[in-house]
């Protein structure tokens, strides 16, 4: 229940004074797959998807979702520019919708008068008064926003910024060229220490240039704009270092084993019939594609794992909800082979004691006087045993790689 | 467990429609278990004979959803209606995939598309419910006393209302 209304959305917005985003965010939603765009991509007739939605779309049906107009995956092109602006705003997003929201409640509570007496911030007051959440009677979850609700404001109006943390933190406005703090002092030529005046020849002939504990200026101006640089100047990586694209198969000029074959080399599962291992390339295509234009490629190991959700919702192993009956999990791509032999730790015990026993036996009645031989071999056969167990416990994917019997391809 | 494109989509959709419903119309999952079963009610639009009415119909998702459209289908009750088939089932080009026009009415922009959502079917069925498309009729006879007896058509869609709502 919960999770679906965890789920960001662009509703989130109306309901408070900034309503007006709602639109700039379903925007930046990818109309297929109705989340925030995941490495957008532009059509030849201009409209923007996520890369995997429209491999996707343009593999079943050609055509473009919205306008219908045929297009073909080779003539996507990256959207950088949508790309960037996702990011500062998914960004901006979370101390956004908490002030928002706070203003919304606020309003709610008693219109515009301050739920709070605040008498010794007045000063300051539009920006102190969003950095005491506790206080604040409707949100007791927001105290741990607080330091993203001030950033947020900061990065909302540079001018209040500087007031405000001129008041809380000197040491971020000396770095500010122009800023000469009114405190009767100068500050040494050489090392930018603060001084009184006449102190300032006598120190000048022992200064040896060290800033010591004088304030660096380039750091903490960083520190404080930290969050707006690296998004919005993030070069997509090199197209060199980018992995090769997978070329479309012309199917029908390949026979069942030299398909087979073909998915063994890429790495991917080779079992079921001719059409499920179409739609299983077409996917893992789409898949590897759409990482080729990502700016954070993900790994193999983790396409094959969304080949392996694809496979269970969609292809060779998703009969309605059949992962969950019981006969049928041992064939389950997500079978977990080491909870397995955990949870039957004493089943393998009991059989491998069987087996000893019965080897033991068999040894005493067909070798006669051989007793001592089999029980100073017992230590080989122990170990034979485990080594056969240890086998057992580590491989049950060879069941796994079998293919399922006909009744549970569906398709 | 991971969730399938199909059924992130569908808690979008769910959550959209939640928080900003259409008016006259409320949908969602029958359980969260399964979020490709919904039921969906819709209000009978004013100023036609299913003024008053509420029309409870189930949708079943494809597991590619939305590549493949839901179907539709009226549940409790049948409503005589042309593109409404006796056993409940809509038809309207909205739910019908691009790829297949048996009949050659109907334009392939009216058809699904990845685009399109739960919220623009239950519109575009209060519309239809509003203005009968009779080309490609689902229900003949309907279609029939629609075309030539509307009067009749009309009062028995009222009387089909009303004893849906038991009166």
């Amino acid at each position: 229940m919960e999770q679906s209304f965890d789920l960001p959305d662009s509703t989130d917005w109306l309901d408070t004074p900034l309503s007006l985003l709602a639109p700039l965010e379903s925007s930046l939603r990818c109309q297929v797959c109705k989340d925030f765009f995941d490495t957008p991509v532009i059509t030849s007739c201009s409209h923007t998807f996520c890369s995997l939605c429209i491999r996707r779309c343009l593999s079943t049906e050609g055509k473009c979702p919205t306008c219908r107009s045929g297009d073909q995956e080779l003539k996507l092109r990256r959207n950088w520019l949508v790309q960037e602006i996702l990011e500062a705003f998914k960004n901006a997003r979370k101390s956004a919708l908490t002030l928002a929201r706070k203003e919304a409640a606020r309003i709610a509570a008693g219109g515009d008068e301050d739920p709070e007496p605040a008498p010794k911030k007045r000063k300051v007051s539009q920006v102190d008064h969003s950095e005491a959440p506790e206080v604040n009677p409707h949100s007791p979850q927001r105290v741990r926003t607080r330091s993203r609700s001030q950033m947020a404001q900061s990065q909302a109006d540079g001018q209040d910024r500087n007031q405000a943390s001129s008041v809380q933190e000197v040491i971020e406005d000396s770095q500010d060229e122009d800023f000469v703090p009114d405190d009767g002092m100068v500050a040494c030529p050489i090392c930018n220490r603060r001084m009184k005046n006449e102190a300032v020849f006598a120190h000048l002939d022992k200064c040896t240039g060290n800033t010591g504990s004088a304030p660096k200026p380039a750091p903490a101006k960083q520190k404080s704009f930290g969050s707006l640089q690296p998004h919005a100047r993030q070069t997509p990586i090199s197209p060199s270092k980018a992995p090769e694209r997978l070329p479309a198969i012309n199917y029908s000029l390949l026979k069942d084993n030299q398909l087979r074959r073909k998915f063994r080399d890429l790495g991917i599962p080779d079992w079921g019939p001719r059409q499920l291992l179409q739609r299983r390339h077409i996917e893992w295509m789409n898949l590897w594609n759409a990482n080729c234009d990502s700016t954070s490629p993900r790994t193999k190991k983790e396409l094959l794992r969304e080949l392996d959700i694809w496979e269970r919702t969609q292809g060779g192993i998703a009969t309605a909800q059949s992962s969950l009956v019981p006969t049928n999990t041992v064939m389950a791509k997500d079978f977990d082979a080491a909870q397995w032999s955990v949870s039957h730790d004493n089943d393998f015990k009991r059989l491998i004691a069987n087996a000893r026993k019965k080897s033991d036996a068999q040894v005493r009645s067909t070798i006669p006087g051989a007793a001592q031989a089999a029980e100073s071999n017992s230590t080989a056969v122990d170990s034979s045993a485990q080594l056969a167990s240890g086998v057992e416990k580590g491989t049950p994917i060879e069941i796994n790689s079998d293919p399922p019997g006909p009744s549970d391809m569906s398709g | 467990m991971a969730s399938s494109v199909a059924q992130k989509r569908l808690f979008h959709e769910y959550k959209n429609l939640s928080t900003n419903p259409p008016e006259g119309i409320t949908a969602g999952p029958v359980s969260e278990d399964d979020m490709f079963y919904w039921e969906a009610l819709i209000e009978g639009p004013g100023g036609t004979p299913f003024e008053g009415g509420v029309f409870a119909a189930e949708l079943k998702f494809p597991k590619d959803y939305p590549l493949s459209p839901p179907t539709m289908k009226f549940v409790g009750g049948g409503v005589w209606h042309p593109n409404v088939y006796p056993n409940g089932t809509v038809c309207i080009s909205i739910l019908h995939p691009p790829g297949d026009d048996p009949n050659h009415y109907e334009h392939a922009s009216e058809r699904w598309s990845p685009i399109q959502s739960v919220e623009k079917i239950l519109i575009s069925v209060m519309s239809m419910l509003a203005e009968p498309n009779d080309e490609s009729p689902a229900n003949v006879e309907a279609a029939k006393m629609w075309r030539e007896r509307r009067a009749e058509y009309e009062q028995k869609v009222r009387d089909e209302v009303r004893k849906g709502l038991g009166l």
